[in-house]
Parts: structure tokens; sequence; C-alpha cells
């Protein structure tokens, strides 16, 4: 059986990933424009320009959305479920799609308060920022 | 922008099954036979070919060679749900410009082994989604529907009434997989796969195949005396694609509806054909072309009747939730019902005095935001 989904790391996100190992949330944000943005790209989508720099943020934000699955498109995840998928909205102004973890994650609810961990996973290289309940 | 002289002049349509391991081609082949019946049209005046397509086994021109097809224009329909709807804008604009006057549109699913599904990078999902656990578009569409019950107020049994007047409107439809009365009970005692999400919110993916057929006003006065005409269309890709707090539950269509109405009122439309993934998306686009405010949409299905003898009919042969979701021909059979209505040929379902439709697609959910591909198209038959 095949393992649980990793990220296909690239040179436009090596970054990210390698913050993310040390337990570090690094955001890109464009020199030009000052756009801060996510998911990692290899331009600005204000400008199309290509002045990036990473930058840390503080990790705390709010949840926008979030939802119980019962199904993870794969199936490898099963172990794990209701796995709370939820977009977290980071204080600095960016959404990104995450998970919330916990035993209190059926407790979740709009606009509550979250703050970003790291979760390990079958890559000793990777760790994916996730959120707890703060 | 109006069409001047564009028609659709006829479909094909395969059976439909749960899980087919014909070849995907053989699909495409049996939806263009049954339009080639159907308009007498031969295989030598086919002069355009799109195959709307993210999963084929070969690319469109190498389709079209297998089928022996001697093409002017060629396309591969790369705007996923929206496909079908984005291809024949193309081909519309193709014929506008005088390249052809007649293409074949078709789309297709089968569990063929020989198909490679060319998920191409699919980067942002890949990466940044489905490393979370994800249940597939069933939380995407999750997570946008509890942002619209929570801002709005919307309930489960007005997203569930989409579904039950869909599944009434799939009662005649010998096309349709799913037939069998359904309840809002039923619909609320759905297992959660996503929460909101539950399963008669899915679409339920199959085998089968879809073809449209548009030709220029010249040739479709020759093939058909029930000529459909494209009045106008539109399509927004990309919407909210560089905002980094997008409104989750305001879509591209809304940008789509501006364009359309300006060219004719919405009170003149008899049918619509709304893209029906799941029943969230047919509320929001419903708001979003401005047949009610932002966030009215349960109230509006409350007040109206959807199926196909009510005041508002939508999605009049069951829509892809009731008849199966066969691949990206789930865009296409929108259309065909569309054709099928204007056309005065939906038998038991057929909306009285049916002159012009409203044919919407949307595909490609993108990150943290709804959908990336919106188009429409308003069609109209005169005689």
């Amino acid at each position: 059986m095949a393992g649980k989904s990793l990220p296909v790391v690239n040179p436009v996100d090596r970054e990210y990933w390698a913050a993310a190992a040390k337990g570090e949330l690094r955001l890109q944000k464009c020199r030009a424009c000052g756009v801060l943005q996510f998911f990692p790209r290899a331009v600005c989508t204000g400008c199309l320009g290509s002045d990036l720099e990473w930058v840390p943020v503080s990790g705390k934000g709010k949840v926008h959305t979030f939802s119980l699955c019962r199904v993870p498109r794969n199936r490898a995840f099963m172990d794990e479920v209701p796995i709370c998928v939820a977009e977290v909205e980071l204080e600095e102004g960016v959404r990104m799609v995450t998970r919330i973890i916990g035993d209190n994650r059926d407790q979740v609810t709009l606009g509550a308060p979250v703050t970003v961990t790291f979760m390990e996973t079958e890559d000793p290289d990777i760790k994916l920022p996730v959120f707890e309940l703060a | 922008m109006l069409r001047k002289k564009v028609c659709l002049v006829g479909y094909g349509s395969t059976e439909y099954s749960r899980k087919s391991h014909r070849p995907l081609l053989s699909y495409y082949a049996e939806a263009m036979q049954n339009a080639m019946a159907q308009t007498g049209i031969t295989k030598k005046e086919i002069n355009g070919f799109s195959m709307v397509t993210q999963a084929s086994p070969d690319y469109s021109p190498y389709v079209a060679e297998q089928l022996g097809l001697e093409l002017d224009w060629v396309l591969n329909g790369d705007c996923g749900g929206a496909g079908a709807v984005c291809a024949i804008r193309r081909a519309a604009d193709a014929i506008e410009a005088g390249y052809l006057d007649v293409a074949f549109i078709v789309a297709g699913n089968a569990f063929d082994k020989n198909v490679a599904h060319q998920r191409v990078l699919e980067y942002q999902r890949a990466n940044y989604v489905d490393v979370y656990g994800y249940g597939g578009p069933n939380t995407l569409f999750a997570l946008v529907q509890r942002r619209h019950m929570e801002e709005y107020g919307t309930t489960l049994e007005q997203i569930g009434k989409i579904a039950v007047s869909q599944r009434f409107n799939a009662g005649p439809n010998p096309q349709a997989l799913l037939r069998a009365p359904m309840t809002i009970e039923d619909y609320l005692n759905s297992r959660l796969i996503s929460d909101p999400i539950r399963l008669f919110d899915c679409v339920m993916p199959c085998s089968g195949g879809e073809c449209v057929v548009v030709a220029s006003e010249e040739r479709a006065r020759q093939i058909t005396d029930k000529p459909v005409y494209l009045v106008t269309d539109a399509e927004k890709i990309g919407f909210q694609a560089s905002n980094m707090l997008p409104d989750k539950t305001v879509t591209g269509m809304s940008v789509v509806g501006e364009h359309l109405f300006s060219e004719m009122s919405r009170d003149n439309i008899d049918l619509l054909a709304i893209y029906d993934d799941y029943p969230i998306a047919v509320m929001m686009q419903l708001e979003d072309l401005g047949y009610c405010a932002k966030g009215q949409g349960g109230p509006f299905v409350d007040e109206h009747d959807l199926t196909f003898g009510g005041d508002f009919p939508v999605n009049t042969g069951g829509g892809e939730i009731s008849v199966g979701q066969a691949g990206l021909a789930g865009g296409m059979l929108h259309v065909v019902e569309a054709l099928r209505q204007l056309r005065g040929e939906a038998g038991e379902r057929q909306v009285k005095a049916a002159e012009t439709a409203l044919v919407t697609g949307i595909g490609w959910l993108s990150y943290a935001r709804n959908l990336n591909t919106t188009a429409a198209l308003i069609l109209e038959r005169r005689s």
C-alpha cells in the first residue's frame, strides 16, 4: 500500500520545507511590491516579479473554515480520521490550507485562535506545518 | 458580446455505467456516431475536433488520427468541468473567423487502464493540500459550504432541496444512474464524507460519453430544422487568484453573469443547466449569476420549484449528481440536456415552451479559494 502523501520538494519551495523542518514558518514576500503570499511560487502574485525573499511569520491565526474529513482521498490516511482539514488566516493576512490536530479538534469553530506546530511525517526531512487550538 | 452565426446542431450520448473497462476512445466514438446519426453529418464533413479531458490516453491530434479525422481545427480542452463550455466558445470563435464550419466536441470517462491520468504536476494541490489527508473535492467543497452556512445561515435542508429536486428530475431520464426517489430525510441521513458534505452531495464517477456538434449558421440551416443558436457566452479564469484573503463564497460566475446579462435579461431564460458537482455549487452560482443576492441562495431555493414542471427549472435531467459524472462529460451533459429541452426532445421531463437556456461549467478548484474556471453559454432555439 502506498504511504501517506508527501510534498515533492522543488527549487521554488525548498526553503519553505527546510524552515518547517527546523520548526519555523517562513513565507515568501515580494521585495518590489511588498506582497506576502502563500503557497510558494516562482513569482509574486502581485506584480509577477521574481524578487522574492523568505520572511518568518508569527504562526498565529484564526480558523477561517474547516471540515472533519472521514474519507481521505489517499486511503493511507484512514488511520487518522476524522482529519480536521482547515484554512487558517494568519495574523499577517494570508490564508493557508492545513490541518488542526489535537484531541479537541472536534471543538474547532470558525474564528477560533490557533497556533502553528510541526508534525512529523514518514520522511524524517519533512515536517508539516499544522495548527492547534490556542 | 453577442454571437451572430454560430449554432449547436446536434448531440450524441452514450449509455452510462458504474464502471466499464471499455477503451475511453470507444465512448468518444459512440457519442460521435450518435451525433452523426442525429445530424446526418458524415465523417468527411467534420473539420473541427475538440476533446475535453484531463485524463486521456493521447493528445487530441493523436486521438483525431486514431479516429481518422482530417481537420482544420483541433483543441485539447483543459478547463476542467468548465471545459465543455470553454471548448464550445473556442469552436464558436474559430467558426466566426471562418476557419471551419462543423466541430465535434467530445468528452467522456472510462475506467480504462491505458488512460494515463496526466496529473501534470498539480503542484499546489500535491504539496500543500494532499499532504494533510484531505478528501479531494469533497473536502474542498466542505470548506466552502461551511463558510456559506456560517456566514449566511444557509441550512442543510435548503442545500438538500437542490439534490432532492434534481433526483426527482432524474426519474424519467433513462440515462441517469440514480433515479430512485429521494426525500430530504434520505439526504440528511446520508453518511458524512467530509462534513458538512455528505454522500448525497457528491457526484458518482462513472463511465460514459457525450458529444456536441457546433456549426456555422449556414451549415446549421442545411443540417437541422431545429437550430439552437449560441446567443452569448463568457468565462472567468483564476478569479481572486492573487488575493491572499479571497471570499470563499463568491465565484468567477459573478463576472460571467455580468457579461451574459448585459446582453439579455435573466428573466428571459426558460431553464438552467447549472454545473452540479455539489448542490452548494449550484446555489452559489445562482447567487453569483444574480438570481438572488449573495447569501440568499437558501431562501431562493425555498421559494422556487426547481423541477422540470416548476417555476424555475434547474438541471431538468437530474444533473451530474443523479446521472453520474463521466469525467469531463459532466460538463457536456449540461449542454446536451439544454439541447434536448430546446429541441423538444426531453420526453416526459420536457419543459413547456422552452426556447432559451443558460448552461454553466465550473472546474479546477483553486487553493484556498473556490472555482478556478467558470464559464457559461446562453442558448436559444430559433425557427
